[in-house]
């Protein structure tokens, strides 16, 4: 009965935690981390070399997925490949139909869950922070993030490892779409006083009578323009399928436009 | 301002370590050291102006908040943004004489950073292009078994395309760049069209930030509402981010009860044990 060592496992987390994009490419994105990563299992597991380079053709097909959560699928090909080795039925074609399986869906949980929320969340912390350039937020981030990176996708990592495909459940349950539904429901709000903390959309224009069209704004809904502006680009960007890049040029002109009619004006002078 | 040789060589070592396919490891290099409010602090502290470069950091990681990659990709990429825009938007803030601390000095660092970002897309694709020429020298490594090759091939020569595709743009354009505001101050005035509207759309960019993060939560209008929310609590009760993320977080445990409930039930009213006794009771 063959059984990885704890010093091996750590080294192919380790060597997936630093390596995992290191030599990206648009052709084969984290092939070469993961090849790098089950090299020490392949090693442990085979004595014979012809052995290992037939477990090593296993890894060398096209992986991408979110790279902190695809931690758990390097942990439970690692499972796997260890239960290959004793002779249990399962080869090479359905641990790459397992990985092949798991690279969407995980990649839609981690770009949604981890980039798009959890990182989020913390900057908007970060930056509420930051106020008069305090360096507490970037330290914030750093530490908090990192710390809960490292334990979590060694969590992660060892957790698939122990549960081999049954992995999956936890990350696709019922509760862990409960958890995170309301989870986007935070950074959702954060993400509204981030945008109503950070973004500065003024008007200078003045209006007939002799007021300011920014104080009449501001006393029907503080923060209207910049609200509006929000709208606007998602809008855009959803509805009309245009592209980040194409709405920042879009608001280039609008701003010179604005600028000529007098609606837009900084006020500065060197 | 000037930046100097030294400076500009830490500048591109930071680069390397944060770029897309990130050096430093992706959760440290790229989501650490490449965030730009992390970078303001890095820039801050080699530039030897701390506040100055967190201030215009901060102003810059709004546009960048929701920087996702999905399929590797890029709209931008972190390591111009961070280690380029952010050295020359320090700089042109301190050459203009503009209070780090206004409205107007973070436009100015916006629209910098949003322009170097287009550049990062470059030199991501150059990277990633040249990165072909390692795994090509890795593929054959496996063909042979030589498989400690391997390491080199991922960890070890990809240095080389950094050095050509982050390292010495990095270098090479924060020493120029720092020397370029006294030729747009002589050039371009403050009140003419051009620096109003460099002005007037760095002041409109975080909120295309905010739009590509909010792109993958709400799909109809009436999912704003949670958006909405959180900007009122900002905007008109003057809450700082922690206390709106402490009543997000109140909420959400609501919301988190409320779909357990729901399930549970679904789940009771299915099931084969269902007890008909309660509800004659009632």
């Amino acid at each position: 009965m063959k059984k990885l060592s704890r010093k091996t496992l750590n080294k192919s987390f380790l060597t997936w935690f630093y390596g995992n994009l290191t030599c990206f490419s648009q052709e084969h994105m984290q092939t070469f981390g993961y090849l790098c990563a089950m090299l020490p299992v392949v090693e442990e597991l085979y004595d014979d070399k012809e052995k290992q380079k037939e477990a090593m053709h296993t890894y060398t097909a096209f992986f991408n997925t979110e790279p902190q959560i695809g931690t758990m699928v390097v942990g439970m090909t690692a499972g796997l490949e260890e239960a290959k080795a004793n002779n249990q039925p399962i080869d090479g074609e359905a641990i790459n139909g397992i990985r092949a399986g798991l690279m969407g869906p995980l990649a839609g949980i981690g770009d949604s869950m981890i980039v798009g929320t959890l990182i989020p969340i913390l900057l908007g912390i970060g930056l509420g922070l930051s106020g008069g350039g305090n360096p507490l937020g970037a330290i914030f981030y750093i530490v908090v993030w990192n710390a809960l990176m490292w334990f979590g996708m060694k969590f992660a990592y060892f957790k698939g490892y122990e549960l081999g495909g049954k992995a999956v459940e936890i990350l696709v349950g019922e509760q862990a779409k409960a958890i995170r539904d309301s989870i986007i429901m935070i950074g959702t709000i954060v993400m509204g006083a981030v945008a109503a903390s950070w973004i500065n959309i003024h008007t200078s224009l003045v209006l007939p009578g002799g007021g300011h069209l920014q104080k009449t704004l501001d006393g029907i809904y503080p923060k209207m323009l910049s609200g509006i502006t929000v709208v606007f680009c998602w809008w855009l960007m959803t509805k009309k399928n245009i592209s980040p890049t194409m709405v920042m040029l879009l608001l280039a002109i609008i701003a010179f436009v604005g600028v000529l009619a007098g609606f837009f004006n900084p006020g500065l002078s060197y | 301002m000037e930046i100097n040789l030294f400076q500009a060589i830490i500048l591109g070592i930071c680069a390397c370590l944060s770029s897309m396919p990130g050096l430093g490891g992706t959760t440290f290099g790229n989501y650490t050291l490449g965030r730009p409010l992390v970078a303001g602090l890095v820039v801050g502290l080699i530039l030897g102006d701390v506040k100055t470069g967190i201030i215009i950091g901060a102003a810059i990681q709004v546009i960048y908040i929701a920087l996702v990659t999905p399929g590797g990709t890029v709209s931008a990429d972190v390591r111009a943004i961070s280690y380029i825009g952010i050295p020359l938007a320090i700089c042109a803030v301190k050459g203009m004489g503009l209070d780090p601390n206004t409205a107007q000095a973070q436009s100015m660092a916006a629209a910098l950073g949003a322009a170097v970002g287009t550049l990062g897309t470059v030199l991501f694709y150059g990277t990633a292009t040249m990165n072909l020429i390692w795994q090509h020298i890795g593929w054959k490594a496996v063909e042979k078994g030589d498989f400690k090759k391997l390491y080199l091939v991922d960890m070890g020569l990809p240095w080389i395309s950094h050095i050509i595709c982050s390292f010495l743009p990095t270098v090479i354009i924060t020493m120029a760049g720092a020397g370029m505001v006294d030729i747009m101050k002589a050039y371009l005035p403050m009140d003419g069209i051009a620096m109003k509207t460099l002005f007037t759309v760095g002041s409109l960019l975080p909120a295309v930030g905010i739009a590509i993060l909010l792109k993958q939560v709400v799909t109809k209008m009436i999912d704003f509402v949670t958006f909405f929310f959180g900007f009122t609590l900002a905007a008109c009760l003057g809450l700082n981010l922690i206390a709106a993320a402490i009543i997000g977080s109140f909420f959400a445990v609501i919301n988190y009860k409320i779909i357990m409930l729901q399930s549970k039930k679904t789940a009771s009213a299915s099931g084969p044990d269902n007890n008909d006794d309660d509800e004659e009771d009632i």
